[in-house]
C-alpha cells in the first residue's frame, strides 16, 4: 500500500483535482454559459494561499493561527474569487455563447500577464517554498483535502440540481428568452452559476498551492482553460459525474502513455479529436445513452421579427 | 511625444498590425462560413514559418528527429536571393493551406456530418492543434530558429531618415511585411468581392442551405475557405518568423490568442473588421510606453474585454438577430 501511494499518490490527487476543476466549469455550463475563466480563478486562489503562507507581511498571522491558517487560506481564496467573479461576471454575462468564452479567455490572459509582472506574485519566478498543509509528509496525503472537497461539491451539485435554482439554471440553458418570459431572471442566475464556479476554482487553487509547493503564472493559462473544457466535454456536460470522469481520465492518459515518451502529447491530441467525434455526449452521456435515448433535436430556430401589429415584413 | 517618436511607433504599429490582420483574416473567413472558431489556426501559422524555414535553410540543427537531415546537400536552391525566398514563402504558405484543408477533413467535416454540438468541433480543432504543435516539437525540437541574414540575398538596407534630433528607422523586413500584407488584402478583397468564387463563398456564408439549393457545392467552398485561411495563416507565420525568428513549436499560441482579440475587436466574421482590428491592436501595442512594455501582451486582451462590454458586435460587426 505504501509503495502504491508513493508511486501513484501524486497522480491520484491530481486526478481528483482535475475533476474539481472540471466541476468549476460545469456549474456555469449548467446555466448555459460557456466560461473558460476557471484557470484564472484557480490561479488567483493559489496566489492568495501562497501569499498568506509565505509573505513576510503575514508572519504574525501565521504564528498566531498555526494549523488553522490553512482553512483561512481557503476561506480567503473563496471570498476573493467570489468577489472577483461577481465583478467580472456581471458585465461579462451580458455576452452570449462564443463571445463569453472569448471574454473569459481575455480575463485569464490579462491575469496571467499581470501576475507575471507584480512584485507580490513573485514576477516570472513566482512564489516557491510554500509550506505543506497541516505538516503533510507525503503528497498523497492531500487526498484528505481534495477528496472531501470533491464529495462535498458533488453533494452540493446534486442538491442544487434538484432545487429551484437548479431548475432555473436548466431553464436558462434550454432557452434564455423563454425562461425570462416565465419570470426567471436570467442575469441573476447566470452570475450565480458563474460565481459558484469561481469560488470552487479558487478553493482548489488555495489547496493546490501547498500541494505543488510552488505557484507561478503558468498555473493559469489558455492551455489550462482548454484542458478543463476538454475534461467536461469528454466526460459529459450534462451529468455531475461527467467532469469528474473526464478530468480523472484525461489526467491519467498522459501518465498511462508514459512508455510512449515523446509521443504521448501527440496521442493526447488524437484522443481529444477521436473522443469528440465518437462520444458527442461525453463518456458519461454515452454510458447513460445505453439506457435512455438522447432527447430529440429541437427544430431549427426562426428569427423573431418584432414589429407593430399590421406592419408587413 | 516627439514627432519622430510618434512616426516611429506609427510605422512599427502598422507593420505588426498588418500581420495581425492577415493572420486574423484566416480566422474570420472560417468563422463567417461555419460559425466556428478554428483553434488550430495558430498551429498552422507556426507550420507556415517552419515550412519556409525548411525550404530556405534545408536542415535543422540541435535536436529532434530531423536533426542533421540535409534536404539539399549542395545548399538550398530557394535561398540567396529575394525571388527564391519569395517562392519558398509561397510554397510554405500553400502547404500550410493544405494542412488547414486536412484539419477541416479530420476535425470539422465529420462533426458537421453528425450535426454535433459546435463546442465539440472546437475541442476537436484543439486536439488537432495539440497534435501539430507536439509533432513539430518531436521533429525539430523546441529552440528558436533564425532565418540566416543572407536568406534573401542582397536586399536594400533599411530606410532611415532624420526628423529633428532623432533618426527614424524602418527595417527592411517591416517594409516587406507591410507590402505583402497590403497585396494579400487587395487580392483577397478582389477575389471575395468581384469574382464568381467570392460570390459563392458569400452565399455559403449567408446561408449554406440556400446556397446548396442554388447548386453551390457547400463542402467544396468550405474546403476553399480553409485553404485560404491556412494560406494566410502560414504566410503570416513566415513574415513574423522572418522578422523575429521562428520561436519554437509554441510560436503560434500567442498569435492564435491575439488573432481572436483582433477578430472580435473588428467584428466576428467581418473581413474589413479583421483588418481594422489588426491595425488597431498593432498600433495600440506599438504605443505602449517603454516603462510598461511588460504589459504589452495584455493590451490586445484588455481591448477585447472592453469592446465586448461596450460593443459586443465589434467595431464593424453586424448586430445578430435574437433567435428563439
Amino acid at each position: 500500500m505504501g509503495d502504491f501511494l508513493a508511486q501513484y499518490g501524486f497522480l491520484i490527487v491530481t486526478m481528483v483535482q482535475a475533476g474539481l476543476l472540471g466541476l468549476s466549469l460545469y456549474f456555469p455550463l449548467q446555466a448555459g454559459q460557456l466560461s473558460l475563466a476557471s484557470p484564472g480563478f484557480y490561479a488567483v486562489g493559489g496566489y492568495v494561499a501562497a501569499i498568506l503562507l509565505t509573505n513576510p507581511a503575514f508572519a504574525g498571522l501565521r504564528e498566531s493561527l498555526g494549523g488553522a491558517l490553512f482553512p483561512l487560506t481557503w476561506l480567503a481564496a473563496a471570498l476573493i474569487c467570489g468577489l472577483l467573479g461577481l465583478v467580472v461576471g456581471i458585465p461579462a454575462l451580458r455576452l452570449r455563447g462564443i463571445y463569453l468564452a472569448l471574454a473569459t479567455i481575455a480575463f485569464v490572459e490579462i491575469l496571467r500577464v499581470v501576475s507575471l509582472n507584480l512584485e507580490i506574485t513573485g514576477g516570472a519566478i513566482g512564489i516557491f517554498g510554500i509550506p505543506q498543509a497541516f505538516g503533510f509528509q507525503d503528497r498523497w496525503q492531500y487526498i484528505w483535502l481534495f477528496g472531501p472537497l470533491l464529495i462535498l461539491t458533488l453533494l452540493f451539485a446534486r442538491q442544487l440540481e434538484r432545487s429551484r435554482v437548479g431548475r432555473a439554471f436548466r431553464a436558462i440553458r434550454e432557452d434564455e428568452l423563454a425562461a425570462d418570459a416565465m419570470g426567471v431572471p436570467p442575469t441573476r442566475y447566470k452570475v450565480l452559476a458563474f460565481v459558484i464556479g469561481a469560488v470552487l476554482a479558487g478553493i482548489v487553487g488555495a489547496m493546490s498551492a501547498p500541494f505543488l509547493n510552488t505557484w507561478n503564472a503558468k498555473q493559469g493559462t489558455f492551455d489550462a482553460s482548454i484542458a478543463i473544457l476538454a475534461f467536461v466535454l469528454i466526460g459529459g456536460s450534462r451529468n455531475i459525474w461527467g467532469p469528474v470522469v473526464g478530468g480523472a481520465l484525461l489526467t491519467a492518459v498522459p501518465e498511462v502513455l508514459r512508455f510512449l515518451a515523446d509521443w504521448r502529447l501527440v496521442i493526447n491530441g488524437l484522443v481529444l479529436v477521436v473522443a469528440s467525434l465518437y462520444l458527442p455526449q461525453g463518456i458519461v452521456g454515452a454510458l447513460q445513452g445505453v439506457r435512455r435515448p438522447p432527447p430529440p433535436r429541437r427544430p431549427p430556430s426562426v428569427p423573431v421579427v418584432v414589429e407593430a401589429p399590421g406592419g408587413g415584413s | 511625444m516627439e514627432a519622430s517618436q510618434l512616426l516611429q511607433n506609427l510605422l512599427n504599429g502598422l507593420a505588426i498590425g498588418s500581420v495581425y490582420a492577415i493572420f486574423a483574416l484566416g480566422y474570420t473567413l472560417v468563422f463567417s462560413i461555419l460559425g466556428i472558431i478554428n483553434f488550430a489556426h495558430g498551429a498552422v501559422f507556426t507550420l507556415g514559418a517552419y515550412f519556409t524555414y525548411t525550404l530556405v535553410v534545408g536542415q535543422f540543427e540541435n535536436n529532434g528527429l530531423l536533426k542533421g537531415v540535409n534536404l539539399f546537400p549542395q545548399g538550398s536552391p530557394l535561398s540567396g536571393n529575394p525571388w527564391a525566398f519569395a517562392l519558398a514563402t509561397l510554397i510554405g504558405a500553400t502547404v500550410a493551406g493544405l494542412v488547414a484543408v486536412l484539419v477541416e477533413r479530420l476535425a470539422f467535416r465529420p462533426m458537421r456530418a453528425r450535426g454535433a454540438d459546435p463546442l465539440l468541433a472546437l475541442v476537436s480543432s484543439l486536439g488537432v492543434a495539440l497534435v501539430i504543435v507536439n509533432l513539430i516539437q518531436l521533429l525539430v525540437g523546441a529552440e528558436i530558429y533564425n532565418f540566416p541574414s543572407d536568406a534573401y540575398g542582397e536586399v536594400r538596407p533599411a530606410l532611415s531618415f532624420q526628423i529633428g534630433e532623432r533618426v527614424v528607422i524602418v527595417r527592411t523586413v517591416q517594409i516587406i511585411i507591410f507590402a505583402v500584407s497590403l497585396a494579400m488584402l487587395a487580392v483577397l478583397g478582389y477575389v471575395i468581392g468581384r469574382t464568381k468564387v467570392g460570390k459563392a463563398l458569400r452565399a455559403v456564408a449567408e446561408s449554406p442551405g440556400t446556397a446548396s439549393l442554388l447548386g453551390i457545392s457547400v463542402d467544396r467552398f468550405i474546403l476553399i475557405t480553409f485553404f485560404l485561411s491556412g494560406f494566410l495563416g502560414g504566410l503570416a507565420g513566415t513574415l513574423v518568423g522572418t522578422a523575429f525568428g521562428v520561436a519554437g513549436p509554441y510560436f503560434g499560441v500567442t498569435y492564435g490568442l491575439k488573432g481572436l482579440a483582433v477578430i472580435v475587436l473588428g467584428g466576428l466574421g467581418s473581413i474589413p473588421g479583421a483588418v481594422v482590428g489588426g491595425l488597431v491592436i498593432g498600433l495600440a501595442e506599438a504605443f505602449v510606453p517603454a516603462d510598461y512594455s511588460a504589459y504589452k501582451d495584455a493590451v490586445a486582451f484588455a481591448l477585447l474585454f472592453v469592446i465586448l462590454l461596450v460593443r459586443p458586435q465589434g467595431l464593424l460587426g453586424r448586430v445578430q438577430i435574437q433567435k428563439v
